[in-house]
């Protein structure tokens, strides 16, 4: 394999503030590569910088054989971005929304198709503010597909969601990575993390502590000798209410 | 380009969708226009006049019966009780009370002569002197028609329609001004302030396409939109109050175009300098408010004291209006108007490079 995403000496500063300190890592093409980290750890900032919406201090990025700051378009034109707080506009209905989107990037897309994808189908026709908070989130990310792009980002993609709609998300992100699809997702749930990354960065106070794989981390913390009261449960709560309200998605 | 095409008719279709933006750009002068065009200001006013009279003998009941059928006499009749009660509320000018031997059936002594008793609402001097003039007046003609004498000279009285403007004519043009202005800048800045705030611009910066673009195409959306205004305002005009259109149609729609084109950059303006959409309003009404009042749209700035016309005549709106307002109601032509062109010109000027200067799609990168 190899990487699609270069990023070296990644810096951000706003005045004295550093919001990312010279972060360097790369992406595998193909992999789901998960940032993780408490708020203000410079998850979205990286991600956004990333995108190209964002000019870093210093450093580069390099992606799919094109340099971010120099050559954006070009960049942004392989990639497809859901953002963490992105309405869309009022008064065009869903497959209205996705032509325009398509028309941004030049090209056309597949409404339906991509509506299908994403399992919205039966809302075509409906305007985004009829829809429920999971489904506003596929639409994003049916949005970001419009261009068929070689890297998807989705910043908190799950914030907010139920537990239906969030195993629902899963699956659509691993069937965009069945794909051949790179995803890049920002997370605040550990279990997200260990369901769909295959690689995962650790970030705090605007530095990557740890990047590794999931399996790799845990193992990294047991070696240091870590444990944790063993719970006797085979379950927990999420189980109870999964078992109870059933998996079927309720939007 | 055809990204901006297709931009251009998802904008339409937004814009037509929107209930809010077609009430104030389409409904709301359109209704305002009816009012005004059906008020009829032109028309010439009724004077109240509260008559008292007794049992009159016959030719003084044949005075009576005249001013009965005087058109601008809106007649009250009662006892002088009534009537003065009614001139204290303010509801009559006069009131007139008249004796029954007002004018005598055989000659009468000059001591024995009567006279009208006339009450007048001192707040109303002007209709009560119009009303006791017109009074004379029957006096006068009595009197020569009497002493059977030639009259000095006549005068002959001949209609010439020049242009007489009824203020629907007058207002039809400022409305056209007024409701562009309106629609170009509230449509802009509450849309973009709210793009902004809400992260939609900040997802278009993630596209390939360039930012000005979508400013374009929205800006050619409004421009057209501004074209139908006018049509849809001058064709009701016509249809229900058969205004008075002069001017040639391809000037009008050029003025249209500049004052949309002026007052969009005003609306970017306020979207840039807006941080929320709440306050778009009062920010777009600072300035947007005075012009309703100042920029010749329901009166004209002529009639303004002088020190306010200083500021009114330069005022945006006023050159719109007034260039609308040439062209439609007195025919004129490019070489009239120009001085008004130039001053949406250099207005335009300012506003668009201001809204460059105010307006980003992204808050500044200070990194």
């Amino acid at each position: 394999m190899s990487s699609i995403i270069t990023v070296t000496d990644l810096t951000k500063k706003y005045g004295d503030f550093t919001a990312v300190g010279g972060i360097s890592f790369s992406v595998e093409k193909g992999e789901t590569f998960g940032i993780l980290g408490p708020n203000g750890a410079g998850k979205t900032t990286t991600l956004e910088m990333m995108e190209g919406l964002k000019t870093p201090t210093s450093g580069e990025i390099i992606l799919d054989g094109k340099n971010v700051a120099k050559e954006s378009d070009a960049v942004k034109s392989v990639i497809g971005v859901q953002l963490q707080a992105s309405t869309f506009f009022e008064g065009l209905n869903l497959v209205e929304l996705i032509d325009i989107f398509a028309a941004m990037y030049g090209t056309e897309a597949n409404a339906m198709k991509l509506l299908e994808e994403v399992e919205l189908t039966d809302k075509a026709k409906s305007q985004v503010k009829e829809l429920s908070g999971g489904q506003k989130q596929r639409l994003s990310i049916a949005i970001g597909l419009v261009n068929d792009p070689k890297v998807l980002f989705l910043d908190e993609p799950t914030t907010g969601l139920d537990p239906q709609a969030r195993r629902h998300l899963w699956e659509l992100v691993k069937s965009i990575k069945a794909k051949g699809t790179t995803v890049i997702i920002t997370t605040h749930y550990m279990d997200e993390a260990e369901v769909l990354c295959d690689r995962i960065a650790i970030m705090d106070g605007g530095k990557i502590i740890q990047l590794d794989t999931p399996d790799n981390l845990i193992k990294k913390l047991l070696a240091t000798g870590f444990s944790k009261p063993v719970l006797q449960q085979q379950a927990n709560l999420e189980d109870v209410f999964l078992k109870m309200t059933g998996h079927a998605l309720r939007d | 380009m055809n990204t901006i095409y297709k931009l251009t008719i998802a904008e339409m279709k937004m814009f037509v969708r929107n209930k809010q933006a077609l009430f104030f750009t389409l409904f709301m002068p359109l209704f305002i226009m009816l009012i005004f065009g059906y008020i009829g200001f032109d028309k010439p006013p009724v004077i109240d006049v509260g008559l008292v009279t007794y049992k009159p003998n016959a030719p003084t009941q044949q005075f009576i019966d005249q001013i009965k059928s005087f058109p601008t006499f809106k007649i009250h009749e009662g006892t002088l009780e009534e009537e003065q009660k009614l001139l204290n509320d303010g509801d009559l000018s006069i009131i007139l009370a008249v004796p029954d031997y007002l004018i005598p059936t055989a000659p009468v002594l000059p001591e024995e002569k009567q006279s009208i008793i006339a009450y007048e609402n001192a707040g109303q001097a002007g209709q009560a002197q119009t009303v006791v003039s017109i009074l004379n007046q029957f006096n006068t003609a009595a009197a020569i028609k009497k002493a059977n004498v030639e009259l000095p000279f006549t005068v002959v009285e001949r209609a010439v329609n020049v242009n007489n403007l009824r203020y629907i004519d007058f207002l039809l043009p400022g409305l056209i001004a007024l409701s562009i202005m309106q629609m170009s800048v509230f449509s802009v800045a509450f849309v973009f302030t709210q793009y902004k705030e809400k992260g939609v611009l900040k997802r278009i910066l993630a596209t390939p396409m360039k930012p000005i673009q979508f400013v374009v195409s929205n800006g050619i959306t409004r421009l057209f939109i501004s074209l139908l205004q006018a049509t849809i305002f001058i064709g009701l005009g016509l249809l229900l109050f058969k205004v008075h259109l002069v001017g040639s149609l391809l000037l009008v729609f050029l003025c249209v175009l500049l004052g949309a084109a002026m007052f969009l950059g005003l609306g970017f303006t306020i979207s840039g300098l807006a941080k929320t959409t709440e306050s778009v309003p009062a920010i777009a009404n600072i300035v947007v408010f005075p012009m309703m009042f100042l920029g010749g749209t329901f009166f004209a700035v002529s009639n303004m004291p002088a020190w306010l016309q200083v500021i009114a005549k330069v005022l945006p709106l006023t050159f719109f209006s007034t260039a609308l307002r040439d062209v439609m109601t007195k025919g004129s032509g490019f070489g009239d108007i120009w001085m008004d062109l130039v001053g949406m010109l250099v207005w335009g000027a300012i506003l668009i490079t201001l809204a460059t200067v105010t307006f980003r799609f992204q808050e500044r990168d200070s990194g």
